[in-house]
């Protein structure tokens, strides 16, 4: 569970202040998959790396199952939209890199690493080196390193913003396929409403800079969904009136 | 363009050998028909002095032996360089103010010559091995410093959030994240290096020694011998060449997941 309450962020450049995130408050429920949706270039990967604990809130505070948040933590597991990958490790090692850290036996680690890399479909690509995959791939990489380590939080950074059309359609379907079978607590970053609306319990949109939160829509079409039904073209339609151009 | 061979390999290698045939055909034409057969024997001469002296003493040495000389001392003062650059670059490249602190000395002796340590060598450390282990070692060690320092400062920053984000602590984070990612820029300040150590051996035997590749260039200068000189000069390309393919195969054994393609 993830609760933000009213998180701001300001970034000092030369005495010049730059007002990026303005009074956020949100929720996101144990297992829900809530998909943050906003446009433009600002303010949502901040934060991201504010939930992860990777960068810090100027006023406000977020708490992730009932803890403040002060720091990275392997509870809390982030997909990268540039999938950063280590380059020097192989699949498996990659994968597997989270139980190393937490001094988990050469073995154990082995057969962890190798149910997530058989769950997100790369099976057989376990000694492949990143640089030989394709960028679908090295998505699905950087989707089972942050399952294997086991958290009950996953962000979700913009996950697909680097693949192409096709590629993104299919992950889509792959995380939801993945999130269906192993459930987690999802905080899920895009500017796609088609994605937003695939994938989520919940969308929360967000407003241009300085980010606040805009809108809420509970998306309650069933499971896997279709892109081209009645329901879903007609949530969408209604979604894009209230998505502010950035224009 | 129409493919002429089956594979790049094959194709380099013959390219390599077009270009080596070419040369000698060109060395020996300008040696007939030029003026410079007063000063440049032929290149057959050369080769033909070369093959002799593999098993015909110079100076009390076969030449592979003199070569061997070379390399004893290059890899004395090379493997100096190495166990102290490569880990003050790294501890450079780690921390902000021992790398504020140290790097404006290593950026200042930068661009001084490793022969230019030569006088001093001599001075400290006599004409003996020392003073030669010490230029070899000065002429490495900068660029093998630099360039570790270089790798370990560039570590992608979201690398290191992620290896975090995993559970990864800071003493984890140096030695599989720092380290691995700064293997490629070590390698390139080891690949400089060697070819500096290479050059400081040669300059360091041309100054005063018995044996060596740089001392076969000197007596040959003193007793008049342009044949035995290009023949040393010669022998110097080829081991230098060996060694830098030599340390590349390392590399690309090392670094296989930095190399694009299959």
């Amino acid at each position: 569970m993830i609760s933000c309450k009213h998180v701001s962020k300001t970034f000092e450049n030369n005495g010049q202040k730059n007002e990026v995130l303005k009074d956020i408050s949100l929720e996101v429920a144990e297992n829900e998959f809530v998909v943050i949706l906003g446009p433009g270039q600002c303010g949502k990967t901040t934060l991201v790396n504010i939930m992860a604990g990777l960068d810090h809130e100027t006023a406000g505070s977020v708490t992730v199952n009932g803890k403040q948040v002060d720091g990275p933590a392997p509870e809390r597991g982030v997909v990268y939209q540039k999938t950063a990958l280590f380059p020097w490790l192989t699949v498996e090692g990659n994968v597997g890199f989270g139980p190393k850290m937490a001094g988990l036996p050469k073995k154990e680690r082995k057969e962890k690493a190798k149910h997530y890399i058989d769950l997100v479909g790369l099976s057989g690509f376990e000694k492949s080196y990143p640089i030989k995959l394709s960028g679908g791939m090295r998505q699905r990489v950087g989707i089972a390193r942050a399952y294997c380590n086991n958290p009950s939080v996953l962000l979700m950074d913009e996950p697909f913003g680097h693949l192409d059309a096709q590629t993104r359609y299919l992950m889509q379907e792959e995380v939801e396929r993945i999130w269906s079978q192993d459930k987690r607590t999802v905080v899920f970053i895009t500017n796609n409403i088609e994605e937003a609306l695939y994938l989520a319990d919940r969308i929360i949109l967000l407003s241009n800079c300085p980010t606040t939160v805009r809108n809420e829509f509970k998306i309650d079409l069933p499971r896997p969904r279709d892109y081209i039904s009645p329901e879903f073209l007609k949530l969408r339609e209604e979604i894009s009136k209230h998505v502010e151009t950035t224009e | 363009m129409k493919k002429k061979f089956q594979n790049s390999k094959t194709e380099t290698v013959v390219y390599f050998i077009c270009s080596l045939v070419g040369l000698l055909i060109v060395w020996q034409l300008a040696v007939s028909f030029t003026s410079l057969q007063k000063v440049m024997p032929s290149p057959f001469v050369v080769l033909g002095f070369i093959g002799q002296s593999l098993t015909q003493k110079i100076g009390g040495k076969i030449l592979p032996l003199h070569i061997l000389a070379s390399l004893k001392r290059v890899f004395v003062g090379y493997f100096l360089a190495c166990i102290i650059g490569i880990p003050l670059g790294i501890l450079m490249g780690c921390s902000k103010t021992g790398k504020a602190i140290v790097k404006p000395i290593f950026e200042l002796l930068r661009p001084i010559p490793g022969l230019a340590w030569i006088p001093l060598a001599i001075l400290w450390f006599g004409i003996g091995e020392t003073s030669k282990y010490f230029i070899i070692c000065v002429s490495a060690i900068v660029s093998i410093i630099l360039n570790a320092y270089a790798g370990a400062s560039q570590v992608d920053q979201t690398l290191v959030g992620a290896a975090r984000m995993l559970g990864a602590k800071p003493a984890q984070i140096f030695l599989y994240i720092t380290l691995p990612a700064s293997v490629p820029q070590i390698f390139a300040g080891l690949q400089v290096g060697l070819s500096s150590s290479w050059m400081a051996v040669i300059a360091a035997e041309m100054i005063r020694a018995n044996e060596g590749a740089g001392w076969i260039i000197t007596t040959g200068m003193e007793s008049g011998n342009t044949v035995q000189i290009l023949a040393g000069m010669i022998s110097i390309g080829l081991v230098g060449l060996l060694l830098a393919s030599l340390l590349r195969l390392i590399e690309r054994g090392l670094c296989s997941w930095n190399i694009q393609g299959r």
